[in-house]
């Protein structure tokens, strides 16, 4: 087919235009794809990167010892706990903030504010927090009569949960309040006029209206949670031993501190292959939300 | 934003009283002094001279000192100014790179049609991915090219962390503005390029200032690529911040006045462009 000479003006302005995307994403996307996935079947080490393939050797080590599965516990349970909590705590903060109230503008302001802050940096706030000898909740602890070692075995799990509530649930509340605004007010009177009360609107107009709203919440904080690293690294190191050591903890100590970037590339390769065929499902989810259909 | 006024759940039919407003001030004030504990404290903290932190660890500062800033910003030894300028320089190198690659590329996929759908949903797609799964090549490929501990290596990271983001917001933003503008434009004669860059980008302009804000708060937050790619010329805050630990001990006074300076530029924004935050960030995640 013969292309008319502004056509294929418009062609070649596009290629033009897309070059820096495609040349980025061609050496630091699909280059690194492509070297890691090959990584994880070789001999790789931090020092010497020049490795032989050695087959399924990576992979064997990895299941053999038991830090993998360990970890990969770990973040499955402890991202289904805070997604969970967060997801119920955003939604019901998004409900109490749906309406006028005096002060409302600066307490919106200020629950967004973790969501900004790093969550490294956090971690180092944390550790003020917390610590034994200068924090403000051991000594208000203690000022009660009780004495709880906050980073022992027993309580380092139920502490970070608690941290990774304390941050995150202002993304899950932002998410549905933003989702919220966009509810079309006419189902609640009509609901309204039907009698139906509150918790009925709530179960039976509000949640079937936000369900894409509420399904992106949940996809983004899931994803995020399982790939938890700052907050945990810097607070605990994955420690005591290995308790609090989340799949990206591992492959980073894997990779180095042991410098075995076979294993630490298989195990990432592991990660990816599992999370792979859930991303289309997210993807066309987050895709379908309400709020797009509002314009 | 009419929609902030009507409330949601419908209450009982009498017109609610204001000694019931109040309650919700209480309620959601509470909330937010809750989730910023950890931020208040370290604001404390960095104010009490070094003495009185381990010794009253409940009280307000009695005698308010500015000894901890002074020795971040000027004791020797520290280099926190370093690293200060280390994250600004990253977190603005990558904002720029990040538009001056997307920004056209976009255009051309949302407009020119190249490329297809499959680039926008690859875009999502790659935001899903563990990032961690990056690292080892990264840190392998940045050795061999002379990129590691460099601000532009750190540049790098942070743009492909960020691109994908970018690239969604942009064109929604894009599909946002009708196109008979640009339809005329075109009649008219004017080139692609002269369409972008005097009536698309100006119109597209708020979308791209939620971007950058994102993109800036973002990549000054990054820690995991930051650990990994570099070791001391471009460490940026985020490790930094930490480095107060001295052979006479863990100086907690000044790691909690570099830890609050290292979150004012992103707090200044999410007090400041806040508009822009909030839109850019539920719709980044609303829309696919």
């Amino acid at each position: 087919m013969a292309l008319t000479a502004g056509q294929r003006k418009k062609t070649a302005a596009s290629v033009l235009l897309s070059l820096p995307l495609m040349a980025f994403a061609l050496a630091f996307i699909v280059y690194p794809l492509l070297a890691g996935g090959l990584t994880a079947f070789q001999a790789s080490t931090i020092f010497d990167q020049s490795g032989s393939f050695n087959g399924i050797q990576n992979f064997i080590a990895l299941f053999r010892s038991d830090g993998f599965a360990k970890s990969a516990g770990f973040t499955v349970g402890f991202s289904a706990i805070v997604v969970t909590i967060e997801m119920v705590l955003g939604f019901g903060l998004a409900l109490l903030l749906n309406r006028t109230f005096p002060g409302k503008k600066l307490f919106f302001t200020m629950i967004l504010l973790p969501i900004m802050v790093a969550p490294a940096l956090l971690g180092i706030m944390f550790r003020l927090l917390l610590n034994g000898d200068i924090g403000a909740v051991p000594a208000l602890l203690h000022g009660m009569g009780l004495s709880v070692s906050l980073f022992s075995p027993s309580s380092v799990v139920p502490l970070l949960v608690v941290l990774d509530v304390l941050q995150w649930t202002p993304f899950t509340f932002l998410i549905i309040y933003a989702g919220l605004q966009s509810f079309p007010g006419e189902l609640l009177e009509a609901s309204a006029m039907d009698g139906a009360g509150p918790f009925r609107s709530l179960v039976h107009v509000i949640m079937p209206v936000l369900k894409p709203v509420l399904f992106a919440a949940f996809f983004l904080r899931t994803i995020d949670a399982l790939r938890t690293f700052d907050v945990i690294y810097v607070l605990t190191a994955g420690g005591p031993g290995t308790s609090t050591t989340t799949l990206s903890i591992y492959i980073y100590k894997a990779a180095f501190e042991s410098g075995d970037f076979g294993k630490a590339a298989a195990a990432a390769l592991v990660v990816l292959v599992c999370l792979i065929p859930f991303v289309p499902f997210i993807v066309k989810r987050i895709a379908s939300t309400g709020i797009e259909a509002q314009r | 934003m009419t929609a902030l006024s009507t409330p949601l759940v419908p209450r009982t039919r009498r017109s609610p009283r204001n000694g019931r407003k109040w309650i919700f001030t209480i309620a959601v004030g509470l909330v937010a002094l809750l989730v910023n504990v950890p931020l208040l404290n370290a604001l404390l903290v960095s104010f009490k001279p070094t003495g009185e932190i381990a010794k009253n660890p409940l009280s307000l500062p009695t005698a308010p000192t500015f000894d901890h800033y002074a020795n971040v910003l000027y004791a020797s030894g520290y280099n926190f100014p370093q690293f200060f300028l280390n994250s600004t320089l990253i977190a603005l190198g990558t904002v720029a790179l990040v538009l001056l690659i997307a920004v056209p590329s976009t255009y051309a996929i949302i407009r020119l049609g190249f490329g297809g759908r499959w680039i926008i949903n690859s875009a999502s797609g790659l935001r899903l991915l563990p990032a961690i799964f990056f690292v080892v090549p990264f840190f392998v490929l940045f050795s061999a090219a002379g990129l590691q501990d460099t601000i532009l290596g750190l540049i790098v990271a942070n743009t492909f962390l960020n691109l994908p983001l970018a690239i969604i917001l942009l064109a929604s933003g894009l599909r946002d503005i009708p196109n008979e503008i640009e339809e005329a434009a075109a009649m008219d004669g004017a080139s692609v390029y002269r369409t972008l860059l005097g009536i698309v980008l100006p119109m597209l302009a708020p979308t791209m200032v939620a971007v950058s804000v994102l993109v800036f708060i973002f990549t000054w937050n990054d820690y995991l690529f930051a650990l990994v790619l570099s070791t001391s010329n471009s460490t940026p805050v985020t490790l930094g911040a930490a480095n107060f630990v001295t052979s006479t001990g863990i100086r907690w006074g000044d790691i909690s006045a570099a830890s609050f300076l290292s979150t004012l530029p992103p707090l200044a924004f999410a007090v400041f462009a806040q508009r822009y935050l909030v839109s850019g960030l539920s719709a980044g995640a609303v829309k696919g």
